[in-house]
């Protein structure tokens, strides 16, 4: 059990690109990308709050992106119904795919970045082949009664959470469809390091670990206020804290196992809803975003170091 | 000095010859005076010395000789392709100062000086103004505001010279307060101009606004101090000739990329080298200007090549020089001294006049930009109250089932309200029997266990002694929303298969026909052909059977009804209510959330698998719902629906659109056992049958034919087993004769009854709302065109199996049979025979009608005994649709205006296809009959009307 450092504030960086709708990772955490209100995607070194690119193309917010494993390619969703596939270096669009009946709302790929997977509020998951220039799904999974709001894949499941109150597993390798009803509708999903864990944030403020062997739910965490917001949540990368926004300007880390509140970062004290975080694949970091900006929260002493 | 006469002199005068020197030779005389280039060569010779110089000393070979070129090309070393230039064939000379491709760089005419460029060319030039761009690319050129011409074009040096600056408007200086004004004034104009006209303005300049702030505090200070006034783009309103869009201009007919002089001047030059320009695949090979025939230091000869114009001569005799009329020069306000203004004024006599339709609105774009901007309240209301009776449908809605109950006069809604005062669950029970039915089925699954044990349900749902043991709150909102649902839907008509689109309302047959082939649900092109064979009348021509199997399609696939379409997107709302019930009364049963897990197949495409490296679960075996479902369901495109254009789709009468009737759907288990209890206290179809029964639209429903049975039933059995079927289909003629006419006659005594148009009367193409009645155009003219006896009526022997003549091209056995059986049926007697039957007075008539309108229907009369006589006895008493125009018309003839019909009857017939006229006669039949049998029926004719 590693032990828990607590986090400060490392960088805030004002995105200039109205609204923040979602942060992430790059594959390795070395840069992170925002998606704004504006229509825009930004690539920023999250160290030095760097900006390096903008990605212009959308017609309509982006509300989440996932950076390819080679980080070569960037996948984008939008309210305009449609996901585009960016070349990172040059900023262009290298495939814009449209079959979605209404705004995607989230968007990853798999391993190897040969699929993205998408879902929307057409209660659609998608599957892309983005290798070659085929323009419709591979697969539509229809499955769901309410909005997708997050999709995750490993090396054989897809998971797709849903308003509807369920967590699908897709087991590809055994064709397979698992639905885990949890009843309240899923504003996020993550997924343990470890792939045994579901981490589900409902919209009744309640984080909830689930295990996907059993579909069992395994703790629940309480303390942020989520109601009515799209509350992202997550893992830390050392499996052992579990973290997640809240209305009230404030995040939540929890341990995983106790599911007692070890830090409430106050990102700001005069309100500002903090909707949407990432967690950092190695090291002890957070990212979030609240209103126009970004934050960058660390617990590593090298960071720490870094900048001293 | 007498020498000096004869003395010709050209070139510069040399130095005077010194006294001391000695002339060496004697003066050249003219003829051996030659003109040379700078290479020494003689630059004329031939002809007079007048003829050209060329080549290589006048020949075209060359220092070397002719020496061809040599092409060599091996399979190593392919020869590059040999690319010519004109220049190749070009003398030196060419390209010199003077030549025709002239090689140095030096400044264009446009951008010489003057002086440079009357020395070059010895003449003034004139220099046009470039017109303005009408080609296919608005606006200023680019070019034209990237190359800026050298000098100012006149009317701007005229400006500069009065005073005006870059930058400023035209015209008289103002004060400040005009200045605002003009300006206030301008920015109107300009938004008038980019919400109304075509182009945009080409960037205003933004002076205009600097200057209003800072005028507020010395406002009226200084009258006196003047301001140029600003610029801006002045607004020409065109005069509007035609009826097109606001601002359209059409294509022009000239290419894109014509010169636009191309067309212009009857006095052109013929260009010769234009084809060369054109044929020529290179575009680098142009050659332009005189080059034969001109020496370059003679004057240009007059263009022989022109073609000569009437208008350019002068054929009157009067000075061509006007009288110089002295005009007083007036200097008038705002025009520069020297120029007067336009006396013609350019006002369009009378303003174009536009046909408003009578609802028009017109929109002020103002106050509404964009549809989904907030509407103010006024509008909002005003739009509400407009559309008032939309949302408030027919008003079927508003009456609750006791109303409508009285107004149908029904006694038995009172007993069952009576015994509901006793039943406790009064809400559910008031609503209608049928929601009763539901409450009782409800009673009997909540209380499934204690059934068994023998606790007793009445009909009237009272439980004597064994409790229901539901929670009181969930049953009562369960019984709450069953009669909700009951109470939204229970106007609906009990849902029948294909019962929601009424695609052919027009023509009943056509209809029935219809809702059987969908019922049928094929899929197979030739087991639609087949299945409609059977169903259709014999009359229909093979044409027609095509097109009516199209348009059934066609139909199915547009009026799919909603179950079909769009199932998967909607859920109905009486389940959504029962979820949301069943949510709502479940949190309260339990505090901690548990999760419920629920799998199910599911097949991951091919390609999924792939790309994510792994085998496909059971090798790929897995039943696809999907793929089955797309192929159910072919993608939404508006390309299917253009495909109709067969029935264009004006022509389709509006479906009447009637929706399934929505019932939460009752628990599986309990409806089995429930079921034969349910049926006897319950008849809700009866109820409602009278209502039905009123409407026209709806046909009742028919019977199945033995043959259709046999259809259905065989349709799940395997090839083998369906011998029996087929043998009904193929083999045996009798018996697919004998319902046909059945069921025709059967629909003609109910059309006849109700006053319509009885559809055997024409055959099913003439009264097909659907097909498209104009005249033939194109190829078709041709193919359609009416033959030259146009009157021609009867003795066409087969009129009602038109479309064998069709049938030559195909041959398959069955059609062949039915062929055969086509032509017995020709030479059955008249009797047996179905079709437009007439009134039996009108078959006495034509012999009591008066000479007068004999003579009319001469012509028809002749043809018609001429025929009879050589008819076959058999036929004899045949009525053809021909004969009973003729009778018909005479019987009318009293009257002026039916006798200008007749005749326009005749024309029509002329010129239209032979169909039409059937139509229209067939018209004429339905007035008739309506006539004859106006007092019989005047109750029902009413009824069929609404």
């Amino acid at each position: 059990m590693p032990e828990f450092n607590n986090f400060n504030c490392a960088k805030t960086i004002d995105c200039k690109q109205g609204a923040v709708r979602a942060v992430r990772y790059n594959v390795d955490g070395t840069y992170c990308m925002s998606c704004g209100s504006d229509k825009k995607v930004k690539l920023w070194n999250p160290a030095t709050g760097l900006l390096l690119k903008t990605y212009g193309g959308h017609a309509d917010e982006v509300t989440d992106v996932a950076g390819s494993c080679e980080s070569s390619h960037i996948v984008s969703s939008s309210l305009d119904k449609s996901i585009i596939y960016w070349d990172v270096s040059t900023g262009t669009p290298v495939r814009r795919l449209r079959c979605h009946a209404g705004g995607v709302r989230c968007v990853c790929f798999n391993e190897d970045s040969s699929i993205a997977i998408s879902g929307g509020r057409d209660n659609a998951v998608m599957c892309w082949d983005i290798r070659t220039r085929r323009l419709d799904p591979v697969q539509v999974m229809k499955d769901a009664r309410d909005c997708i709001t997050t999709v995750l894949t490993n090396e054989h499941n897809i998971y797709a959470a849903s308003l509807d109150g369920c967590v699908r597993h897709y087991d590809i390798r055994a064709g397979e469809l698992t639905c885990d009803k949890i009843g309240e509708p899923i504003t996020y999903l993550a997924q343990t390091r470890d792939e045994q864990c579901l981490v589900a944030g409902c919209q009744d403020s309640v984080v909830r670990l689930l295990d996907c062997e059993t579909g069992g739910l395994l703790s629940e965490y309480k303390a942020h206020q989520g109601q009515d917001y799209h509350i992202e949540c997550g893992i830390l990368a050392s499996d052992a804290h579990i973290v997640s926004g809240s209305s009230d300007g404030h995040a939540y880390i929890w341990d995983l196992l106790e599911g007692k509140v070890l830090q409430c970062l106050r990102i700001s004290d005069n309100g500002g809803v903090v909707h949407s975080l990432a967690t950092h694949p190695k090291r002890q970091e957070l990212l979030f975003a609240r209103r126009r900006d970004m934050y960058v929260f660390s617990a590593d002493l090298q960071i720490e170091e870094l900048q001293l | 000095m007498d020498d000096e006469e004869y003395l010709h002199r050209f070139g510069t005068p040399l130095d005077p010859i010194q006294k001391d020197e000695v002339p060496a030779k004697k003066p050249l005389a003219i003829e051996d005076q030659i003109v040379k280039d700078e290479n020494g060569k003689r630059r004329f010779h031939g002809a007079f010395t007048g003829g050209f110089s060329a080549g290589f000393w006048n020949t075209v070979g060359s220092l070397e000789g002719w020496t061809p070129q040599n092409f060599k090309s091996s399979r190593a070393e392919k020869a590059s392709k040999v690319q010519q230039r004109p220049e190749d064939f070009m003398d030196n000379e060419d390209l010199g100062e003077f030549g025709i491709a002239p090689q140095g760089i030096r400044t264009r005419d446009e951008f010489a000086k003057d002086s440079e460029q009357e020395q070059r060319t010895g003449q003034r030039k004139r220099k046009l103004m470039q017109p303005q761009a009408d080609g296919p690319i608005p606006g200023v050129p680019v070019l034209e505001q990237l190359l800026r011409p050298v000098r100012d074009k006149v009317a701007v040096r005229i400006l500069k010279s009065m005073g005006w600056k870059h930058g400023q408007g035209v015209g008289p200086r103002q004060t400040r307060k005009e200045k605002k004004q003009a300006s206030a004034r301008n920015k109107r104009e300009q938004y008038l101009r980019e919400h109304y006209g075509a182009e945009e303005l080409p960037g205003r300049s933004d002076g205009a606004t600097d200057d209003d702030e800072y005028d507020a505090a010395e406002d009226e200070e200084d009258e006196d101090i003047t301001f140029a006034p600003d610029d801006y783009e002045p607004i020409f309103y065109t005069p509007k000739h035609n009826r097109f869009g606001m601002s359209y201009s059409g294509l022009s007919r000239a290419p894109v990329l014509s010169k636009s002089s191309a067309v212009a001047t009857p006095m052109q030059h013929i260009n010769l080298f234009g084809e060369l320009e054109k044929s020529a695949k290179q575009p680098k090979l142009s050659i332009r200007g005189q080059a034969f025939g001109v020496g370059a230091f003679e004057e240009e000869d007059e263009d022989i090549y022109a073609r000569d114009d009437m208008t350019r001569y002068d054929f009157s005799l009067a000075d061509k020089q006007p009288m110089a009329k002295k005009v007083a020069h007036v200097q008038q306000r705002h025009v520069i001294d020297g120029f007067s203004e336009d006396k013609a004024s350019s006002t369009l006599a009378a303003p174009f006049a536009i046909d408003l339709p009578r609802d028009y609105v017109p929109r002020n774009w103002l106050q509404r930009r964009s549809r989904f901007a907030p509407m103010d309240a006024k509008r909002q209301q005003q739009l509400a109250a407009a559309t008032e009776h939309k949302r408030a449908g027919l008003g079927r809605h508003d009456l609750n089932p006791e109303q409508r109950a009285q107004l149908l006069d029904e006694k038995h809604f009172k007993t069952a309200d009576v015994q509901s005062k006793k039943n406790p669950f009064k809400s559910a029970s008031s609503a209608s029997t049928q929601t009763k039915t539901k409450s009782l089925l409800e009673l009997i699954n909540a209380a499934g266990d204690n059934f068994t044990k023998g606790g007793i349900i009445t009909t009237t749902g009272e439980e004597q002694p064994a409790a229901v043991e539901l929670s009181a709150d969930l049953k009562q909102t369960n019984l709450e929303l069953l009669a909700k649902a009951a109470a939204m839907t229970k106007d609906l008509p009990v849902n029948t298969a294909g019962a929601g689109f009424k695609p052919f309302l027009g023509n009943d047959a056509k209809q029935q026909r219809y809702e059987k082939f969908l019922a049928a649900k094929l899929k197979d092109d030739e087991e639609i052909t087949l299945f409609l064979a059977v169903l259709q009348p014999v009359t229909l021509s093979l044409w027609d059977r095509e097109m009516e199997k199209k348009e059934f399609i066609q139909a199915a696939k547009i009026y799919r009804p909603l179950a079909g379409l769009m199932q998967d997107r909607f859920v109905s709302e009486a389940t959504v209510h029962a979820q949301q019930v069943e949510q709502q009364v479940q949190p309260k049963q339990r505090d901690k959330i548990v999760v419920e897990r629920s799998k199910s197949m599911w097949k991951p495409s091919a390609l999924l698998c792939k790309r994510y490296n792994i085998a496909e679960p059971f090798g790929g075996a897995l039943p696809d719902a999907e793929k089955e479902l797309k192929k159910a369901k072919p993608k939404m495109s508006i390309f299917e629906y253009l495909e109709s254009s067969v029935n264009s789709k004006t022509d389709f009468q509006t479906p009447s659109i009637i929706p399934k009737h929505m019932e939460p759907k009752p628990k599986p288990s309990a409806t089995a056992t429930a079921q034969p209890e349910i049926a006897a206290p319950a008849p809700p179809v009866e109820i409602e049958k009278p209502v039905v029964a009123a409407t026209p639209a709806k046909p009742a429903f028919v019977p199945k034919t033995p043959l259709e049975q046999a259809v259905d039933a065989a349709r799940d059995k395997p090839i083998s087993e369906k011998v029996d079927l087929f043998k009904s289909i193929f083999d045996d003629t009798d018996e697919e004769e004998e319902p046909e006419p059945q069921l025709d006659t059967k629909l003609s005594d109910m059309q006849a009854a109700l006053g319509l148009p009885s559809s055997n009367l024409a055959n099913a193409a003439a009264a097909n709302v659907l097909r498209n009645t104009s005249p033939p155009r194109g190829i078709f003219a041709a193919l359609f065109k009416p033959t030259d006896e146009p009157v021609a009526p009867a003795p066409a022997k087969f009129t009602p199996i038109e479309g064998n003549k069709l049938k030559i091209t195909y041959k398959s056995r069955e059609e062949r049979l039915k062929n055969d059986k086509e032509l017995e049926l020709a030479q059955v007697p008249t009797a047996e025979l179905y079709g437009p039957k007439m009134p039996d007075k009108l078959q006495t008539e034509p012999a009591s009608t008066s000479a007068a309108a004999q003579a009319e229907a001469s012509i028809d009369a002749k043809l018609q005994q001429l025929w009879e006589k050589h008819a076959p006895a058999k036929r004899k008493h045949e009525e053809w649709v021909e004969r009973v125009l003729s009778s018909e018309d005479s019987e009318d003839d009293s009257t002026d205006s039916s006798c200008s019909e007749h005749k326009k009857v005749k024309t029509s017939k002329c010129k239209r296809s032979h169909k039409k006229s059937k139509k229209s006669k067939s018209k004429k039949d339905k007035k008739k009959s309506k006539k004859s049998d106006k007092s019989k029926h005047k109750s029902k004719k009413k009824k069929s009307k609404h």
